[in-house]
């Protein structure tokens, strides 16, 4: 019953995001495009990813040893003292 | 040290100062000090530089070392007891001469990439008393549909050997551990004020993936923590930034993962950017994260087989949930004092974090940056 219940759990999860994935081409948002002249609000520091990412890294490697899981942010490193 | 650490150091020597002034780039040293103070008194100390700077043409080099001071306390209960076996289960360490004492260890990590156009490749080294990891990585990224949608493709290999220290209670050999990694992350503009970002991960780890000097309490006794060797791990996320007419920004994300020990997770994060001035803003983020045990999981193993032959003694292998609040502040005094010629090449960040979890631990998490651009 527990198994059967987190594997439906699971199922629905990874439809839920392969629903996210398709949801902009579905809706056309992507379609429209946005001019090199209008991106300026995107380039902004606290729209980048870019701004976030060696942070991110950082505390995926400090809560990899605190939690069961790792990932979100495109790669993996190696050891870590912390551990 | 290996080829790898040679070629990025022939790579430093190569990227002469005069070679970056050529292009006309600006380089750029990136400085942290970081601080971790969790409930069981575990310290970590960071210092972390990072090195950045244009070598010919489109060629670009990164270099990053990170110097880690880890201080564990001492075992509060007699070696070997069920009251002890908590006080090791934070952190990996030995227990041999004088265990109620503080533990002390020492990790140096150095990582070089050289970026060319859309691919980038990079050697990551990492190196403390009883482990040595080292990774090779490459990625590919293209612009598609008139700079709208972004696709990016990356693969690493990392070999670990791990080299237990003396231990009073258990023995094991030295041992290795190899992770095969590869994503694919896609980036869509959606509108002037919004885009979003999709990623998936795979990972495959093989080897020594327990706690060589962790004892659990089974069938009466205490015996050594034992994983399996294998373990396919893999994720998704989704992350969605959107732009407000006030100068701030509103930030989710979502991660799912699963993997072949049964554990799954799932991890919610919100985020707001605010300009209280030009140059300086506040970044105030919640994350919410909640994972099922692994199978072999149990509070209570009957006998010392355990489950399937595994037993763990690691908390991150029961259900779990946790939360973390986050303040930071970000300062670029390029804006902030731009006639200064010496100040505003400076950036400065202040970080803050608390993180908790249902298992009675909390972690207090400080960084301070500095950022010089030349």
């Amino acid at each position: 019953m527990k198994i059967m219940k987190r594997a439906s759990w699971r199922r629905a999860a990874w439809l839920l995001l392969a629903a996210a994935l398709c949801a902009p081409s579905l809706t056309g948002c992507a379609a429209k495009g946005v001019a090199a002249y209008q991106r300026e609000n995107l380039a902004d520091p606290i729209m980048a990813f870019q701004t976030r990412a060696k942070k991110d890294a950082r505390r995926v490697r400090a809560l990899e040893a605190r939690e069961g899981s790792t990932g979100g942010i495109g790669g993996e490193g190696g050891g870590c003292a912390c551990k | 040290m290996g080829r790898g650490l040679v070629a990025v150091l022939l790579g430093v020597c190569a990227a002469s100062p005069s070679a970056a002034q050529a292009t006309g780039d600006p380089a750029a040293v990136n400085g942290l000090f970081r601080l971790f103070v969790d409930s069981k008194h575990v310290l970590v100390r960071s210092l972390v530089q990072d090195y950045s700077m244009p070598v010919a043409g489109d060629v670009n080099l990164t270099l990053h070392w990170n110097n880690e001071h880890v201080t564990i306390p001492g075992v509060s209960a007699p070696v070997g007891s069920p009251e002890a076996i908590d006080a090791i289960t934070t952190a990996s360490r030995p227990i041999s001469g004088d265990a109620y004492q503080d533990y002390e260890k020492v990790r140096n990590e150095l990582e070089g990439q050289v970026t060319r156009g859309p691919v980038a490749v990079g050697y990551y080294y990492s190196m403390e008393s009883d482990y040595v990891g080292q990774q090779v990585s490459a990625t590919y990224n293209r612009d598609l549909r008139d700079d709208q949608l972004n696709l990016s493709f990356g693969t690493s290999w990392g070999w670990d050997d791990i080299l237990p220290l003396e231990n009073q209670r258990s023995t094991t050999a030295a041992s290795t551990k190899n992770t095969l990694h590869w994503n694919a992350v896609a980036t869509q503009l959606l509108s002037p004020t919004s885009v979003v970002r999709f990623g998936v991960e795979y990972n495959h780890v093989s080897g020594l993936q327990h706690n060589p000097y962790r004892l659990v309490y089974a069938g009466g006794t205490t015996v050594p923590e034992r994983h399996p060797d294998s373990r396919e791990r893999r994720d998704a996320f989704v992350k969605f930034h959107q732009y407000l007419s006030n100068r701030s920004s509103l930030q989710f994300d979502y991660r799912i993962y699963d993997d072949d020990w049964g554990v799954l997770s799932h991890e919610i994060a919100g985020g707001l950017s605010q300009y209280v001035t030009r140059g300086f803003y506040a970044r105030y983020q919640y994350r919410w994260y909640r994972q099922s045990s692994a199978n072999f999981w149990s509070d209570d193993y009957t006998t010392t087989q355990g489950i399937d032959g595994y037993l763990t003694g690691d908390y991150r292998m029961s259900p779990l949930s946790s939360h973390l609040f986050g303040l930071s502040l970000n300062a670029d005094l390029s804006v902030l004092a731009p006639d200064s010629p010496t100040l505003r090449r400076f950036a400065l960040t202040f970080d803050y974090e608390r993180y908790f979890n249902n298992e009675n631990y909390s972690a207090d998490i400080l960084e301070t940056g500095v950022e010089f651009r030349f």
